[in-house]
């Protein structure tokens, strides 16, 4: 099956008056495939939310390619933009008017039954709230009005920056069921852009990370993780004294059958171990040392980490990570992750601060 | 016609529209309030007659009038010759001719009564009222797009509707429509409180097909002309994307541009320097002509004279307002909405 949305080459340039023009897309690219809940993530001023309204129209882009549906957009948008629903940034609404107004406007403007408004203001929790003016709507319930707006259209997909921002944990959990939903029973598309790393890892079945307006890596979700999650163990001694000899002793034992390449450093309190063929040949090396340890934990690595990895945006202490310092990508072929076997070549800038 | 039916009612909606047309009823209301209790049929007979018996007593106190009266060869003098050859005097009575000298008090002067015509008077207010509507519809007109642009609202709009053109199509076809809906109201509004003014308190006048036929294409004119400030302050939100720089631009010109254009003109001894000032042409419009007169020619008895006819004036104001619009048609197709 095709996918739902191709993205080649994207390239947005803004220029600046007395400034080096700003590359927000440099060369991005972006496939969604059908029926799947796609996130979409990346550090501030990545390019996510300029790639939505390129995607959209709202913006015209520098050069690139684009398509929905197979058509190619901008140009083709109003053939397809019926089976779009679509909400981008912060929505804001006519203050004064009350939610249900607010959906039965657009509603008319595109010939959608009034029948129709109710049944969104009911999926997304506002059927209560509906009278009500939008000046008395928390940021929660703005959100919720906003795909109510976008699942307006009944859409084959569903474009959401942000969903769940301003959500309470059980709105959080509703939309999450709701566009679940949507994506396995419903067929429609979705696609995610998200700072919860937390939630696009439980909502999402692919995702694309992008850097400074390049794509980094895509793939599964839980491929990227696992493919990137070079598991470690930690290692704790009854005595911190015990660590140096520890480490010797994993490290003589380093290259034995099945335990070809295991690491092991000291971190302040702590033995880091990787490479470790499993956790019992760890207790075993140590005790055949006569080292005797208090605590051995797995490390798995979450969305997080390798998030802030791949993008290079991992915090150091004392210093503060500023807008547009992650990695740089090269130009090159599309790095991509299929059946757990993650390759992803970064220059790290961020590496160097 | 959907997007155009819904931006109809989202105009309609806007609480803006709801304030100004209670404003603008509420001030057509006091409009007719004013003449009816300013005015009236003429003084009762009662009324007549007291004001008769204090202009006779205070006409006793005059007793230079009661000796010219008396004396019939009071103006027989040297002094007073020349009378006889002025024609305005030459059909008066003795009396008549004491009266206008020496002043001679009537119950009218006693009397101060003011009775609405609304054959006469009711034009000029009807296109005042027109005019007025045209400005609130510019302020409104301006609002609805700029409120949008800074609400996001349009960006939302395009997401459904991505054919900018369509929307823009949609958006100032509905502010036109708006805005002549609310001139035709307001007129009729204001035609029947003045005329039910008229009838119970003042005179009707005389209605004929020669009064329609001055009075009528006056009004067309001023309604087109209130449409024409509709489309030039939602094409400059549009093209600032902000109300206030629609209403800034607008009102920094009538107040301040206009009169610096003014002066402009007459530093630089420009004859007819009236003709730099938009008011001039909107005169021109609404009136059918206007007619400037220059008298630099110190030596010549007669000015010499300038006519701007309705069709001229049509042409430079509907050629402001289509460049305006066609500028805000083109920013609007080609910038980002972000």
């Amino acid at each position: 099956m095709p996918p739902i949305i191709e993205i080649s080459g994207l390239r947005k340039t803004y220029s600046r008056a007395f400034r080096q023009p700003h590359n927000a897309l440099d060369g991005l690219d972006l496939e969604v495939a059908a029926g799947q809940v796609h996130g979409f993530l990346g550090p501030n001023g990545s390019g996510k939310t300029t790639t939505l309204r390129a995607l959209l129209g709202l913006i015209r882009v520098d050069g690139g390619t684009m398509r929905i549906f197979g058509e190619e957009v901008p140009r083709r948008l109003p053939e397809v933009v019926g089976r779009i629903g679509a909400v981008v940034e912060s929505p804001q609404f006519f203050k004064h008017f009350s939610g249900r107004l607010t959906l039965q406007l657009l509603a008319e403007s595109a010939g959608v039954s009034k029948a129709r408004v109710e049944e969104v203001l009911e999926q997304v929790g506002l059927r209560d709230a509906a009278k009500a003016s939008v000046k008395g709507y928390s940021l929660g319930m703005r959100q919720r009005l906003a795909v109510a707006q976008a699942l307006l259209k009944q859409p084959q997909l569903l474009i959401l920056d942000e969903p769940a921002n301003g959500l309470d944990p059980a709105g959080i959990h509703h939309m999450r069921e709701l566009l679940q939903w949507l994506a396995h029973s419903q067929g429609v598309t979705v696609v995610v852009s998200s700072h919860l790393l937390s939630e696009v890892q439980q909502l999402c079945d692919s995702m694309t990370i992008v850097s400074r307006g390049r794509r980094i890596v895509d793939g599964k979700v839980a491929d990227i993780i696992a493919g990137h999650g070079d598991s470690s163990l930690t290692v704790r001694f009854p005595d911190v004294a015990s660590l140096p000899e520890a480490a010797e002793a994993l490290a003589a034992a380093s290259g034995s059958p099945g335990a070809a390449a295991v690491s092991a450093a000291v971190d302040r309190d702590r033995l880091v171990v990787r490479g470790a063929p499993e956790a019992a040949w760890v207790t075993r090396t140590l005790a055949d040392a006569g080292i005797y340890l208090s605590e051995l934990r797995m490390e798995t690595k979450n969305l997080e980490s390798v998030f802030l990895e791949l993008t290079g945006t991992a915090p150091v202490p004392g210093q503060t990570v500023q807008i547009g310092e992650s990695v740089v990508v090269p130009q090159g072929p599309p790095v991509a992750v299929s059946d757990g076997v993650v390759s992803i070549e970064v220059e790290s800038e961020g590496a160097e601060r | 016609m959907n997007l155009f039916k819904a931006e109809l009612r989202r105009l309609a909606r806007r609480r803006l529209s709801m304030v100004f047309g209670i404003i603008a009823a509420a001030g057509l209301l006091v409009l007719a309030g004013v003449f009816w209790f300013t005015s009236s049929k003429g003084p009762t007979a009662a009324e007549l007659a007291d004001a008769q018996a204090e202009a006779d007593r205070m006409n006793e106190e005059n007793y230079e009038y009661d000796e010219c009266v008396e004396d019939e060869a009071y103006f027989d003098t040297e002094e007073y010759g020349y009378l006889e050859d002025e024609p305005y005097y030459a059909d008066m009575t003795h009396e008549e001719l004491c009266a206008d000298w020496f002043g001679v008090w009537t119950a009218e002067d006693l009397i101060y009564t003011y009775t609405f015509d609304f054959a006469e008077e009711s034009p000029l207010i009807l296109i005042g009222a027109a005019v007025i509507t045209g400005l609130i519809m510019m302020m409104l007109g301006s609002s609805a797009i700029g409120a949008e642009w800074s609400s996001g609202g349009l960006a939302n709009l395009l997401l459904w509707h991505p054919n900018r053109m369509k929307v823009w199509g949609a958006k100032l076809g509905a502010a036109s429509a708006v805005c002549a809906g609310a001139v035709i109201a307001v007129l009729l509004l204001a035609f029947g409180l003045l005329y039910v003014t008229a009838a119970a308190r003042g005179e009707v006048g005389t209605l004929n097909a020669a009064w329609w036929d001055e009075n009528l294409p006056k009004l067309a004119r001023a309604g087109l002309l209130s449409v024409a400030m509709t489309v030039l302050g939602a094409s400059l939100a549009m093209l600032g994307r902000h109300t206030a720089i629609s209403g800034g631009i607008i009102a920094g010109y009538l107040i301040v541009g206009d009169m610096l254009v003014r002066f402009a003109g007459m530093a630089m001894q420009m004859p007819f320097s009236e003709r730099l000032s938009l008011y001039t042409w909107v005169t021109a419009w609404i009136d059918g002509k206007i007619e400037l007169q220059d008298w630099s020619d110190m030596y010549s008895e007669y000015p010499d004279v300038m006519v701007i006819t309705s069709s001229e004036a049509g042409l430079l104001l509907g050629g402001i307002v289509l460049a305006f619009a066609a500028l805000a048609t083109w920013a609007f197709q080609r910038r980002d909405v972000s």
